[in-house]
């Protein structure tokens, strides 16, 4: 076993063409092997032994099911995922979502975070709890925010999980650009006062 | 001889009930306690419980307690006041009413005061936040 | 361009339509003109010429570092932070102020740029406290983050001398913004949109060098309708939010996008809330209707979200009113509708009731056989009345504005009814030489005006062409009239509206504008009113006290006009958010939500159907408004058919299709129509003067329920009452 790990890796070398394993790889295989120089290629080829046996000591339905997923699995175009992934009928039914791009913090100049759009989900009922009067929710999507890089996926998304969705106009900003001139013009109202 | 056949276990029982006052006595300290055991009597406190000691068991389960009679299956570890509590936890090897040097506070005469959980009384928290919103009072 | 400032001289200079004209022409010709082809980091972009260098890297995906650069403010340059290596120059220019060249290559990562970049960021912080772990800015700070994307990893400052950094008095400048002068950086951000977008020359620099501050030199406060604007350009935490001051992080607040409504504006807001309350409202990027700004009273009133809260129903019980079960409370509302046949019930809708609780009410009431549904703001029914919506809209939309070259205002004052229209008409009276005049009592709009007057038969005299300003208002090609909807409730509203109508009427032949420009404007001042009136109810105050009903039902209608003595025999109903003047008349009151508290759709001044969105839920027993309304409809033995919200905007749509199409104006048509009907109604002008409710200052901050319920709204009146008798 040790040897063949040794004759892979050699091998693997060799299409490198290292030289110098190629000797070394002869080497082993003569040790091991005696008097019997195996091809390198057809080494490649062994295949993977327990593989093999496992398939041969499947039940025959069992086999034809491993012969099937090696196909490709044909879906019919509605998919019904919420029924997989096990999420209660309630917050699937229930929930209304918004896809929205998310709005530039009026507080920043960057907008390196707003490129994407998001979805997020109507807000439930949250209270403080009385204990530290932090907020409980009994929401479990209450935080989840879930981003995408299109409109389109973040629709295909909701109509994959059957959600009621709605889309926010996204507002873009777009400001007329202003010159530095504009500061020092004489006739016009836009000349600075102040500074 | 008595040992190889196992007669000494025996013997051993009989010890320990006779030690703890007969059979019927023995029954009651063993559905209070879950244990027999024969120990020297080092102390009694205010009230009513009995501290043990035997040194052939080992360390950790040769100073023991009987709690009071009259509290019956209703024993907890706080029912052991301040004085007995570091004979039992080796903090001292002294009992109390042997000990001269023992510092007396005042805390320490405070009387016990049973666990309250499970009565009208218990402990409720709340909250200590301001309310968030104030209602409109017409 | 080179032709500007020759006609200018020629003697054009003085009317404004030269100027209009030629800007107009400028910017089409501009955009036939070629585009110059730069090179942002080897990255081809083609902009147009005049473009900057930071405009254009921002073509191309590249954000410039910046602190006093900000897109709506003039160009200032003075922080560095934005220098750029262009190849073939030997010094980093500033990208904000430089205009490309053609074939430039600009380099925004290159050594000298970053190297430039780190020598700025250490001088910024060389005078900069290191107390982020105490200031409101940190975590949403631009000096920190930028410092920490393009500043170095260390200082050359070491206070060897122990002198202590530069440090500067803070400053009083009102009850809204916190100051920490030492943390300035000298942007002067706060300074241009004090004297650019709020038209007050207040703030202003002072002193040289490392002598420089920031502030109003003199004693003042800083008070304008829109102040606060200023803690949002504030790139460091040298002016930040009073109220706000150490209450939360930014990262730990939950922010939803909504829609303000205490003004018929219906500017884009975040709310940010926590452990369930608003802690602070801000602006969101809404290029169509608030650009980037907001004003005092939507983002300060969010106090008042927490105050004088109606969280319980409550019936009123040996003449006291009690906190009871919902149960009690819409039976005991339910019996006195079953009672009401026809027109003995009405119903009066406040000014913050959303679309879906209009739409409930009205079709509850319209059950019950009543067709008396009033509004607070009244509106004269006569001529084309409610009919047509061109006779109550905003029609040539809030952007519009800045674009007109004359606009006439009538009796309105939009620097209080509507402030982010007014920054509007402050934009292109700066930029695009707008002349602006008033038919109404002297105010201060922040900009210079033409008082025509304050009597209403200025109207008529400018329709006639006997007035001196009509040859203004004749030969401008983008004539404006905007109509305070506060003069609608006068008694000869009629005879304004359509004397109105036929003056925009006649100035309309004249516009050399698109075939969409509309020249009659109305602008309202409650948010609920479009949508009230889209949806068909088309009563006052003065047919509901006519009517005497037996039953009054007041959607969060708390106007001061509404008084139990002109109700005496009335049992009323209030169903709302706040304890205020109508819950205080009514027999039972039923616990509403508040606009932050509920998804309700508006439609804004210019028919722009938006949303609000719930960032929490309504306090103690208290529920949406629509979901009141339709329990208690069971209970009357009227079940409305909707059990949701989407089943109510199904609704909604069936009667007025376009208050769904969130974030669209639906433009309104037949001005011809409307001008028809008016012309059948007769009356005639009343003598009184024009009069407008919001004169100064202080009689803006506390106009609803809202406002009127936030401390800081309360200190900020003071703030101004205070100020204006120092100025005397």
């Amino acid at each position: 076993m040790g040897s063949r790990i040794l004759l892979r890796q050699c091998v693997k070398e060799l299409r490198n063409n290292n030289k110098q394993w190629i000797e070394r790889a002869i080497a082993t295989n003569a040790q091991c092997n005696t008097n019997k120089l195996v091809d390198i290629n057809k080494a490649l080829e062994v295949p993977e032994a327990e593989q093999e046996s496992t398939e041969k000591f499947l039940n025959p339905m069992e086999f034809d099911r491993q012969q099937q997923l090696k196909k490709y699995i044909a879906v019919s175009s509605q998919e019904n995922i919420p029924i997989v992934t096990g999420i209660p009928e309630e917050h699937i039914k229930t929930r209304r979502v918004r896809i929205y791009q998310p709005p530039k913090n009026a507080m920043q100049s960057g907008t390196n975070n707003i490129h994407n759009w998001q979805i997020d989900y109507d807000t439930r009922e949250r209270w403080e709890n009385p204990l530290m009067g932090w907020t409980s929710s009994g929401d479990p999507l209450s935080n989840l925010k879930v981003e995408f890089a299109t409109k389109e996926e973040a629709i295909a998304h909701c109509i994959k999980m059957q959600y009621e969705y709605e889309i926010q106009k996204p507002n873009r900003s777009q400001p007329k650009p202003r010159s530095y001139g504009e500061n020092f013009s004489w006739n016009k109202r836009t000349r600075v006062s102040t500074k | 001889m008595a040992r190889v056949i196992g007669l000494d276990k025996f013997v051993r029982l009989i010890q320990i009930i006779r030690h703890n006052g007969g059979i019927f006595k023995s029954l009651r300290a063993l559905y209070l306690r879950e244990e027999l055991k024969i120990g020297t009597l080092v102390g009694e406190d205010k009230y009513g419980n009995r501290y043990y000691e035997n040194n052939e068991y080992f360390i950790g389960r040769n100073r023991w307690i009987e709690y009071a009679d009259h509290v019956r299956l209703e024993y907890d570890a706080s029912q052991v006041p301040v004085e007995w509590y570091g004979w039992l936890h080796y903090k001292t090897d002294l009992p109390p009413h042997k000990d001269p040097n023992r510092p007396k506070y005042k805390w320490m005469l405070q009387e016990h005061e049973p666990n309250l959980s499970g009565t009208n009384k218990i402990y409720v928290p709340y909250s200590t936040t301001r309310p968030k919103i104030e209602a409109w009072k017409p | 361009m080179l032709r500007l400032p020759l006609v200018r001289a020629t003697g054009l200079s003085s009317s404004r339509l030269g100027a209009v004209g030629l800007h107009t022409t400028g910017s089409k010709s501009q955009a036939s003109q070629e585009l110059v082809e730069v090179f942002i980091d080897d990255k081809p972009v083609q902009v147009p010429p005049g473009t900057t260098v930071l405009q254009a890297a921002a073509k191309a995906g590249v954000e410039i570092p910046r602190f006093c650069y900000h897109e709506r403010l003039a160009v200032a340059g003075n922080c560095r932070m934005c220098l750029v290596e262009i190849e073939k120059q030997i010094k980093p220019v500033a990208a904000c102020a430089m205009p490309v060249m053609k074939g430039w290559r600009v380099k925004t990562n290159s050594d000298l740029t970053r190297k430039a970049r780190e020598g700025v960021m250490e001088f910024l912080l060389v005078n900069h406290p290191l107390d982020c772990p105490i200031c409101d800015q940190g975590g949403e700070c631009d000096l920190q983050d930028q410092s920490m994307a393009f500043g170095n990893d260390r200082s050359r400052f070491t206070d060897i001398e122990f002198s202590g950094k530069r440090a500067v008095e803070d400053k009083d400048i009102g009850p809204l913004i916190k100051t920490v002068m030492t943390r300035c950086i000298h942007c002067t951000r706060c300074i241009r949109f004090a004297s650019e977008v709020a038209g007050l020359d207040d703030l202003g620099t002072t002193g040289r060098g490392n002598d420089m501050q920031v502030g109003t030199y003199v004693e003042k406060m800083f008070l304008s309708e829109l102040s606060g604007n200023v803690i949002d350009l504030c790139p460091v935490g040298a002016l930040t939010n009073k109220p706000y001051a150490f209450v939360a992080r930014p990262w730990e607040n939950r922010r939803t996008d909504s829609i303000d409504v205490l003004d018929a504006v219906g500017s884009n807001i975040v709310v940010s809330s926590r452990t369930g309350e608003v802690l602070r409202i801000l602006p969101r990027v809404n290029e169509d209707v608030n650009e980037e700004w907001l004003s005092d009273k939507s983002r300060f009133a969010c106090d008042g979200l927490k105050r004088q809260r109606i969280i319980t129903p409550m019936i009123k019980i040996a003449g006291k009113l009690q906190s009871v079960a919902w149960e009690d409370a819409l039976v005991t509302a339910a019996k006195a509708l079953q009672t009401v046949a026809g027109n003995e019930g009405a119903v009066i809708a406040g000014k913050l009731a959303d679309a879906e609780a209009l739409i409930a009410l009205k079709d509850l009431f319209n059950k019950l056989g009543s067709e008396v549904l009033a509004t607070e703001q009244g509106f004269p029914k006569d001529g084309s009345g409610i009919d047509l919506r061109s006779s109550y809209l905003l029609n040539n939309t809030i952007a519009g504005i800045e674009e007109a070259d004359v606009v006439l205002l009538i009796g309105t004052n939009p620097r209080y009814e509507a402030p982010l229209v007014n920054t509007r008409l402050r934009k292109g009276y700066l930029h695009g030489e707008q002349t602006i005049a008033l038919i109404g009592p002297n105010i201060d709009l922040s900009y210079e005006y033409e008082n025509l007057g304050d009597s209403i038969d200025i109207i008529t005299k400018l329709k006639n062409g006997s007035h001196p300003f009509s040859a203004t208002l004749k030969n401008a090609k983008k004539p404006l009239i905007i109509l305070g909807a506060e003069q609608l409730t006068r008694k000869d509203g009629a005879k304004i509206v359509s004397e109105t109508q036929a003056l925009a009427n006649t100035l309309g032949n004249n516009v050399q504008a698109s075939e969409d420009w509309k020249v009659l404007n109305v602008l309202h001042t409650n948010a609920s009113q479009v949508a009230a009136l889209d949806l068909g109810y088309g009563s006052t105050i003065e047919d509901v006290k006519q009517q005497q009903p037996k039953v009054l039902f007041l959607l969060g209608a708390d106007d001061a006009n509404i008084k139990k003595e002109d109700f005496p025999n009335t049992f009323i109903i209030y169903l709302g958010s706040h304890g205020d003047q109508g819950a205080t008349i009514a027999d039972v009151v039923l616990a509403g939500a508040a606009y932050t508290e509920k998804t309700g759709s508006y439609v804004n001044t210019e028919g722009r159907a938006q949303q609000t969105g719930a960032a929490l839920t309504p306090p103690g027993m208290a529920r949406p408004d629509w979901k009141v309304i339709r329990a208690l409809s069971e209970i009357a033995g009227h079940r409305l058919p909707y059990d949701n919200i989407t089943e109510v905007r199904s609704r909604l749509e069936e009667v007025a299709p376009h208050i769904v199409r969130y974030g669209d104006v639906e433009p309104a048509n037949f001005f011809a129509q409307a001008h028809e009907l008016a012309k059948q109604t007769g009356g005639s002008f009343l003598p009184d003067p024009v009069d407008i409710k919001q004169k100064t200052l202080d009689q803006f901050f506390m106009t609803d329920v809202i406002s009127r319920a936030s401390p800081t709204m309360a200190k900020c009146v003071q703030a101004a009452i205070k100020q204006r008798q120092t100025e005397l």
